[in-house]
């Protein structure tokens, strides 16, 4: 298990990942921003939110390069297409799993059953995430893809 | 009970008037007089119509119980503050009654998402009823799979499912009327539950009634903190009822109104699908909550619009689905014969795509509204408000397709004004809000520079009137706004002159106005008296300081609300049948305004 690498790579993985989910959103392409999102759990302020979304989703990336190292480390070799697969792995969980998971737990998103009462106003995410823009779906496996190559590359490398 | 004959039974269509709206704020159902739910869009308000007879005839499905023969409405009402629907008639010596609603908060609780209760109960004697579901989702008028479980039926299409239980238990097969007797003292209660991508979840009828209740004292509760000294209060707080029963709460998108393709002239083409957002439609809307201390409601639109408005960001889409997607194409359903026989039955909408300019203003102004009730604009919010007027300053001078959407582009005075109006409120935001000089000096000068060009290109000093459009001599009541936006002062001649003028050149009888004059929008065919103008001009009147005209005003439109104290978006002058999509959150808007601005009328 490679500590040194996962602690460096994970940092600039989770960067890539951000970098290029901020180009698909200036690009009109997507509404999905995981700052927000994870921001907003702790404070409604949008900026305010974003800052903390940042360094949690920064915490988010090196838990699950954890994961990535992990498995590179039990198959005892490190490439770009196990990182890219191990993207696609990544990507599947989070738009079938955790994404649809997030209305139930989080405190300011709203649920596709919400009512009058409710004063949550982060929009849910619906099914794949596509209630923040059809191309949403292509966008987040693109991302993870390359965070999942850019790991492969990197702890290849090193 | 017995099982009736296999047809559907034959039903008058009903006018547009006569239906009543049922919501849990993520979908609607219209309910005739006779019972008869004619529309519902499943899982959501612009989901497939699970009931559509409203629209594409008896094939298209519905869900009625109500006398099995004809009988008299001796009354139908909402009970007060709440949106359950009671109607009762008067069968032989006997009184039957049905109670209705969508049961809204069900967060939270092991409860399905749309959840439909009704009961009917009976007075002094036993009275036949019937019961005729038939429910054909989507386009093609689907038949479900038919299965019955747990002493329910149950209807499936793939991943949509619904139950329908009843106490006392009822053999109900779809599409088959069944009969049966209510003796009195024994009410009958149906339990309609959607499921949509996920398992049923069965309500006993009794459990059922019980979460309408609940569902009553909070809509109550709600109703109560609205202003208690407001004139016309009943019709402001069915207005406001009816807003917030049209907002869809998942995303707090406000909808234009609850159906498709209700026609604006019956056998014409003027058939819409307004099953979506317009901003700024809602954005009136929002200013309306904000006024009456719903700031809630106001603060739930302004994340939507930041948030749905990114994928287009800095331009303003003309409209909007529930969710901020693009909407889709415009296209006809066919074998659908319209409301009526008046095709053509459409959905998606051919307005998204159009450079509407007056949507800037009234985004900007509830931006404003909410500043000024003593909120700050968090700073991606004002960025995106920045965004908005940048857009407008730059682009103030192109043709728009205007407020009425019309196809063909012009300089539209109403545009230029709008315009106008969000630069300046813009500028009034930035009073509290960090602003760079630069940008400040640019918007000023475009605001100016609109100010200028609509005072000389845009006004008539013949007929003391500002115009519909550059070197027109013709009228648009959206002028009616002038008094609301600072431009001119209330009380000159330009302001003044431009509501008479309307008044008097676009009235269609009484208190009624069409909005242009008729057939100058370049659609074959004519439509009816357009309802928010008239609204408009009582707001135009109160605000200029002639409250009595405006309570007149006012006083005589009341008269052309529906039974249940609904509008749709147009009426016939001549027949004084509605007309368009209803019921219509604009028309709504612009009553709660316009009793805003009488409650609030100078006096000059």
């Amino acid at each position: 298990m490679d500590w040194a690498g996962w602690a460096l790579f994970g940092l600039v993985a989770t960067s890539a990942l951000t970098a290029a989910m901020l180009m698909a959103q200036l690009a009109g392409l997507t509404r999905l921003d995981f700052a927000l999102v994870l921001g907003t759990l702790v404070t409604e302020d949008p900026d305010r939110a974003r800052v903390a979304g940042f360094f949690l989703h920064l915490c988010a990336g090196q838990g699950f390069a954890l994961g990535y190292a992990a498995t590179f480390a039990l198959l005892h070799r490190a490439t770009w297409w196990i990182g890219a697969l191990l993207g696609i792995l990544h990507v599947g969980i989070a738009l079938t799993v955790i994404l649809p998971l997030l209305p139930g737990v989080h405190p300011r998103m709203a649920s596709e059953r919400a009512g009058p009462a409710s004063t949550a106003v982060l929009e849910p995410p619906g099914l794949f995430a596509i209630n923040y823009g059809i191309p949403t779906p292509a966008v987040t496996t693109v991302v993870h893809i390359i965070y999942g190559v850019c790991l492969g590359l990197l702890l290849q490398g090193n | 009970m017995t099982g009736g004959p296999e047809t559907t039974c034959p039903r008058p269509a009903a006018p547009i008037s006569d239906y009543g709206l049922l919501g849990d704020t993520r979908t609607a159902a219209l309910v005739a007089s006779d019972g008869g739910m004619d529309w519902l869009c499943v899982p959501r308000f612009d989901g497939e119509p699970l009931f559509g007879r409203l629209i594409g005839g008896p094939q298209a499905g519905t869900f009625r119980i109500g006398p099995a023969r004809p009988a008299a409405v001796v009354e139908r009402r909402y009970r007060q503050h709440t949106a359950t629907l009671e109607t009762t008639w008067a069968v032989g010596s006997s009184r039957l009654s049905l109670t209705e609603a969508m049961v809204a908060e069900v967060s939270g609780r092991l409860l399905p998402t749309t959840l439909i209760v009704r009961r009917l109960s009976a007075e002094q004697a036993p009275v036949d009823v019937v019961v005729e579901f038939d429910p054909r989702l989507g386009e093609r008028h689907r038949r479900p799979r038919v299965h019955h479980r747990r002493q329910a039926l149950v209807c499936e299409w793939g991943s949509l499912a619904v139950s329908l239980s009843s106490t006392p238990e009822l053999r109900i097969e779809p599409g088959r009327p069944t009969s049966i007797a209510v003796r009195p003292g024994h009410p009958v209660t149906l339990v309609l539950a959607v499921a949509h991508r996920e398992p049923l979840i069965h309500v006993e009828p009794a459990a059922a009634w019980e979460l309408l209740s609940e569902d009553e004292t909070r809509w109550r509760a709600w109703a109560a903190e609205i202003d208690g000294t407001l004139p016309f209060r009943e019709h402001v707080v069915r207005s406001m009822l009816t807003l917030r029963l049209l907002s869809y709460s998942p995303s707090r998108a406000p909808l234009a109104a609850a159906t498709t393709s209700l026609p604006e002239d019956l056998g014409g083409v003027r058939n819409w699908d307004y099953r979506y957002v317009w901003p700024r439609d809602a954005s009136i809307g929002v200013s309306a909550f904000l006024s009456l201390g719903k700031t809630d409601e106001a603060r739930g639109f302004l994340a939507w619009l930041l948030h749905a408005s990114r994928l287009q960001r800095p331009r303003l889409p003309a409209l909007l689905t529930l969710h901020g997607r693009h909407v889709p194409a415009e296209r006809e359903l066919p074998n659908w014969p319209g409301y009526l026989d008046s095709p053509p039955v459409r959905i998606g909408n051919g307005a998204a795509s159009q450079h509407q300019l007056d949507g800037y203003g009234w985004v900007i102004d509830a931006a404003w509204a909410f500043a000024q009730a003593g909120h700050r604009l968090y700073t991606e919010t004002w960025r995106t408000v920045r965004g908005l007027a940048d857009v407008v300053a730059h682009c103030w001078k192109e043709p728009d397709a205007g407020v009425w959407e019309v196809r063909e582009p012009a300089q539209h005075v109403h545009s230029k004004l709008m315009g106008w109006l969000a630069l300046d409120r813009a500028l009034a935001i930035a009073d509290t809000h960090p602003l760079r000089d630069r940008q400040r000096r640019r918007w000023q000068k475009s605001r100016d520079a609109i100010a200028a060009e609509v005072r000389t290109r845009g006004f008539d000093p013949t007929a003391t009137s500002y115009v519909r459009s550059y070197g027109s001599q013709e009228l648009d009541a959206a002028l009616l706004v002038l008094p609301l936006l600072g431009i001119d002062d209330v009380r000159s001649p330009r302001v003044r002159g431009t509501i008479d003028a309307i008044r008097d050149r676009l009235s269609a009888g009484g208190p009624l106005l069409y909005r242009y004059p008729p057939g100058s929008d370049g659609l074959p065919g004519t439509e009816g008296a357009f309802l928010p103008c008239s609204f408009w001009l009582a707001q135009g009147f109160a605000r200029t300081g002639r409250r009595t005209e405006a309570v007149e005003q006012f006083q005589a439109m009341l008269d052309y609300a529906s039974p249940l104290g609904l509008y749709a978006e147009e009426l016939d002058p001549a027949t004084g049948a509605h007309l368009g999509n209803y019921p219509q959150t604009l028309t709504h808007a612009a009553l709660i305004q316009a009793a805003l601005a009488i409650r609030d009328a100078p006096d000059y």
